[in-house]
């Protein structure tokens, strides 16, 4: 137990003071892997936990940054710490809303045509953003962060997102040590006998579902007021969605650290590797995803994590979207 | 747990050892770098690869025929740093962030003001200069920034001399029809014009909006027909340009004047249209034909001569406005007479008045260009070449107007 | 006063924007089929499918500039060169995939797969969008006062006529037969002495050989680039969803269906609410009948 706390602070440490020791470039990468990590740990609590695979999962990020944006202009807020934490909050709350309400019709879906729905609402949504004039998700919404004095933007964020990510952990570990946690892998298992059994898996879908609306709503705010300037296209991305998935299954699905090892990699990858190989980037983001279907099927931590990690978290086992 | 941290340990490890290995990048001694990003693949990458390729040109050209540029008495060579941001602000934003810190001052700009107005802003915190020919967007120009500087007018005003222009035409037309893509830069260029052409007394009909990704228009031709305009104005991209004039050749829809915005000044739609294509209108940045002249290039048709002798890409506005950001930047330090003073170089390009082989540059008070000067061109293809038929100091031909019904073109 | 011709007007209005809806309609159906038939005989939601059409396209592109073959004539050596494209990519690769981890393996191998040729696309073709224009490209008939372009017509037909194809292949043909067995029951047909794997490769080279062929019929009717593959691998999705998996009814039944609600909302609300109301009826119709207006084709086994 005290070597898990001594861990745990050291961790804590080590996040407060990098930015430190690394240039502004570097920050901004780590402030990228702690918002992609906790989206894919978000997204981890439907798909990896109750084995439900949204493939639309970004339109909650869209969401959120629309209802938080809208939400500070109408009520003409001015700039401030505040402002962007009411926005923020009010735009997860919104998503979590959204998410409330489509739960039970959606989640009545199962395996690919639940994927398939949520693609379908995800790309509903970024159309009605991008043309009903309303929106303005065509020609962009603006959102001020005010900085305090002397802290450079991209510190600023890196602390937020590095807050937020420790908060999403914290959340998703709760979530599965606690008995809502096993209904959730119950529902993976086997839906049915579950219910059979008595387990009230609409409710606990359903809540599942939204908690990981609020996340994703959450997340996707505070991205938008760290671009500034968002449109439509900014943030409601098929690849968000998709990248989500990827780092799960690559990091290890259903786990607590799969998500966060996946979103390392993959960012490493991306991010400073290919950021000088200019036109070839696409090629080798799918060639690291063949590799890794084929050489590490339950992703990193099935590789690193033993006999009985596989067992409990096997692709073949439970992992996969029936 | 005590895996998770050990793996976090070691991924920072790994983020910290470049950082601490890499070395300040700053050789300054007779080399002026400029860098960026540009959208080499994603959705934007037709005219971003366009830009790049202008980019490209000016720095081969001022490197291989100038054998560099003199500047203080020195000759300075040129280098280009860009990345491909793929079209997602999201990458441009942590790439330019890298560039930043290896300590570059000078910036090109990416194409699309979703993407330029957060590089911008990076770029602009750091008291780095950025010259752009690529994101009109009013808000890049309106929000107090003083370092960046864009070739393009903004949205709103990019179409100031459209209903100049229509004041040209005989007989003068009544009607005026838009059809423009949901987009920034497309929506707010349409709504501009719409009110300039309402100004000066023009009918202006409803306006049919598009999706990004449209495969058939049919139906808004049937509209088109319906409403029988005399203009149709398209603010619409390339491939969108390309399916609504091919439809409306299918469907027999005749305007007098088909105004299309991006479309008609490349290669690829008059492979598309062929024969069609000629009496199509369209807005150009600049020509090769231009009687402009400047010191470096020469004239607008010296710049067309060494970029086809040099590169494959078919030619149109965007090169010529990429290399008009390297040529304003070198001439602003020109001026100056050194390539470190960020401040004076920064007032030099404030207060820039020269005429080049773009153009004369000049940029507004808010550093987006003149709305005057570098506004566009009214350019219409004429007998599968394009012809400047606007305005008239400009001009090598005049406009033909009414255009002739799709079926009588040659 | 009642204008007398409105109610004709209207009434025409309606009828042009119905045969708009059918003609585009025709050409999703095909679009669709190949992707249908691999998502119904062999459970793989193959993301590559928006690939295999545009690839279609360039190909034809390429046959057109270089040799002058006519596109609509061109979609018959690119359906045979896909087929044997899809066979060795589905028994090389994902079959790979699919033992190693689980079917969902499938998915992201597909999607892996998209990435690196969407970007061999662009290194090779460039990022501009392309068309190809045979000498008809700019004809249409007129019928009274309704209209339809020639391109969009012929391709409408050759649609039907592969459909069709596919439709007595799969019901009248040994091969077609191996097929349906094997993805309505592996097990049995394996013991009836049928090549799983063998068929399993030939159907998927199948639905890509489709896939391809409409890639060439569409690259005359709209402008395409590597970028438009996603697109195209939606819009399968959507008509599976609404016609029914597994079966060239199925996919001319959504296609159709796509196509008379893409053009009513364009014509009656609006061009730029066309794709939302697309995927809004997507959402709906999974709701109310996720396996479409015909269903599975392949039965409930998958």
């Amino acid at each position: 137990m005290t070597m898990r706390i001594f861990l745990l602070l050291g961790t804590l440490i080590v996040i407060v003071l990098l930015p430190q020791f690394l240039a502004p470039f570097h920050i901004r990468v780590v402030q990228l892997f702690f918002f992609t990590a906790a989206l894919a740990l978000a997204w981890n609590v439907m798909g990896g936990l109750a084995g439900y695979w949204s493939f639309g999962h970004t339109v909650f990020i869209g969401i959120g940054a629309f209802a938080a944006a809208h939400f500070v202009a109408k009520l003409g807020l001015p700039a401030g710490p505040l402002q962007m934490i009411a926005g923020i909050v009010f735009g997860a709350l919104f998503c979590g809303i959204v998410a409330a309400i489509i739960a039970y019709p959606i989640l009545r879906l199962r395996g690919i045509y639940f994927a398939i729905a949520m693609l379908g609402i995800g790309q509903v949504a970024a159309e009605l953003a991008n043309n009903v004039g309303w929106f303005q998700g065509d020609v962009g919404l603006f959102l001020e962060t005010a900085l305090p004095d002397g802290v450079e933007p991209e510190r600023f964020f890196y602390y937020v997102f590095a807050g937020l990510f420790l908060f999403t952990w914290m959340v998703s570990l709760v979530v599965m040590r606690s008995r809502f946690g096993y209904g959730l892998l119950a529902i993976r298992e086997d839906e049915d006998t579950a219910k059979m059994l008595g387990v009230p898996t609409e409710q606990i879908k359903a809540f599942g579902f939204t908690i990981s609306a609020v996340l994703v709503g959450m997340l996707g705010a505070t991205y938008a007021y760290s671009l500034g300037y968002f449109t439509a296209s900014s943030v409601f991305r098929i690849d968000f969605s998709l990248n989500m998935i990827i780092y799960c299954l690559i990091g290890g699905i259903g786990t607590l650290a799969g998500p966060v090892v996946g979103a390392a990699l993959m960012l490493l990858l991306t991010q400073i590797i290919l950021g000088q190989l200019l036109e070839l980037h696409l090629l080798a983001t799918g060639l690291v995803v063949i590799l890794i279907v084929l050489t590490l099927p339950n992703g990193v931590m099935g590789l690193v994590g033993g006999e009985a990690f596989r067992r409990r978290f096997s692709m073949r086992a439970g992992g996969k979207a029936r | 747990m005590d895996r998770r941290s050990f793996l976090k340990a070691t991924g920072s490890s790994v983020v910290l050892a470049p950082a601490v290995f890499s070395s300040q990048a700053n050789a300054q001694d007779a080399t002026i770098q400029f860098a960026g990003s540009v959208p080499m693949t994603g959705a934007a990458s037709e005219t971003g690869l366009n830009v790049k390729f202008g980019y490209d040109c000016a720095v081969k050209f001022i490197n291989e025929k100038m054998g560099g540029v003199d500047i203080g008495g020195k000759k300075h060579r040129v280098t280009l740093n860009l990345f491909d941001d793929a079209s997602d602000p999201a990458r441009a934003t942590s790439l330019i962030q890298k560039q930043v810190d290896e300590g570059v001052n000078f910036f090109l700009g990416s194409f699309g003001s979703n993407i330029v107005l957060p590089t911008c802003a990076i770029t602009e915190a750091a008291g780095r200069i950025m010259v752009q020919a690529g994101g009109g967007s009013d808000l890049i120009f309106t929000q107090g920034r003083r370092r960046v500087f864009g070739l393009f007018p903004r949205a709103s005003r990019q179409f100031a001399s459209t209903a100049a222009m229509f004041k040209t035409l005989n007989p003068q037309p009544q009607t005026v029809m838009f059809i423009y893509t949901n987009d920034a830069f497309s929506k707010v260029s349409a709504e501009g014009a719409s009110k300039e052409l309402e100004a000066a007394g023009y009918k202006v009909l409803n306006s049919i909006a598009l999706p990004a990704q449209v495969s058939d228009v049919t139906d808004a031709l049937g509209t088109v027909r319906a409403a029988n305009p005399d203009i149709l104005v398209c603010s619409t991209h390339d491939a969108t340009s390309i399916l609504i004039a091919r439809q409306m050749v299918a469907t027999n829809t005749n305007v007098k004047m088909l105004y299309q915005t991006l479309g008609p000044q490349t290669a690829a739609y008059v492979e598309a249209l062929g024969k069609y294509a000629n009496g199509v209108v369209g807005a150009s940045y600049w020509d090769e034909n231009a009687k402009y002249k400047g010191s470096i290039f020469g004239s607008a048709k010296d710049f067309a001569e060494y970029y086809r002798a040099n590169f494959n890409r078919p030619l149109t506005y965007h090169m010529a406005s990429g290399a008009g950001c390297i040529v304003a930047y070198v001439e602003a330090m020109k001026k100056v007479g050194n390539v470190t003073d960020r401040n004076a170089i920064r007032d030099a390009l404030a207060g820039l008045d020269l005429e080049t082989f773009y153009g004369r540059i000049k940029f507004t008070s808010q550093g987006d260009g003149d709305p005057v000067l570098l506004g566009p061109m009214v350019v219409q293809r004429q007998k599968g070449d394009l012809a400047v038929v606007y305005p008239t100091e400009a001009a090598t031909a005049p406009t033909l107007y009414p255009a002739l019904p799709w079926q009588e073109r040659t | 006063m009642r204008d007398p011709n409105f109610s004709d007007r209207q009434a025409m209005l309606i009828i042009q924007t119905a045969l708009n809806g059918l003609v585009l309609g025709g050409v999703y159906s095909l679009a669709a089929v190949g992707f249908s038939l691999i998502f119904g005989a062999l459970g793989i939601v193959n993301l590559t499918h928006g690939i295999f059409v545009i690839c279609g396209a360039y190909a034809a592109m390429v046959l057109f500039h270089v040799f002058g073959i006519d596109p609509f004539l061109a979609t018959v050596p690119v359906a045979i060169a896909f087929f044997f494209i899809g066979y060795a990519y589905q028994r090389g690769l994902i079959q790979v995939a699919i033992s190693r981890a689980s079917l969902v393996a499938s998915l992201l191998v597909t999607f892996g797969v998209a990435l690196i040729m969407r970007n061999l696309l662009q290194l090779v073709f460039s990022p501009d969008v392309r068309t190809i224009t045979p000498s008809y490209s700019f004809s249409s008939l007129t019928f009274g006062s309704l209209r339809i372009d020639i391109v969009r017509l012929i391709a409408v037909l050759v649609s039907i006529v592969f459909l069709l194809l596919m439709a007595l292949v799969l019901s009248k043909t040994a091969f077609g037969r191996r097929i349906r067995a094997t993805a309505q029951q592996p097990l049995a047909a394996n013991l009836s002495g049928v090549n799983v794997p063998h068929v399993l490769g030939q159907t998927f080279g199948l639905g890509a050989a489709f896939a391809a062929a409409s890639g060439a019929v569409l690259g005359i009717v709209q402008p395409f680039s590597p970028s438009s593959e996603d697109f195209w691998t939606l819009n399968a999705f959507i008509v599976v969803v609404l016609g029914g998996v597994g079966s060239p009814s199925g996919a001319l039944l959504g296609g159709i269906l796509l196509g008379l609600i893409s053009s009513f909302t364009a014509q009656f609300i609006g061009p730029s609410y066309t794709n939302a109301v697309m995927f809004l009826v997507l959402v709906i119709m999974l709701l109310i009948r996720p396996q479409g207006l015909l269903g599975s084709a392949f039965g409930e086994s998958r």
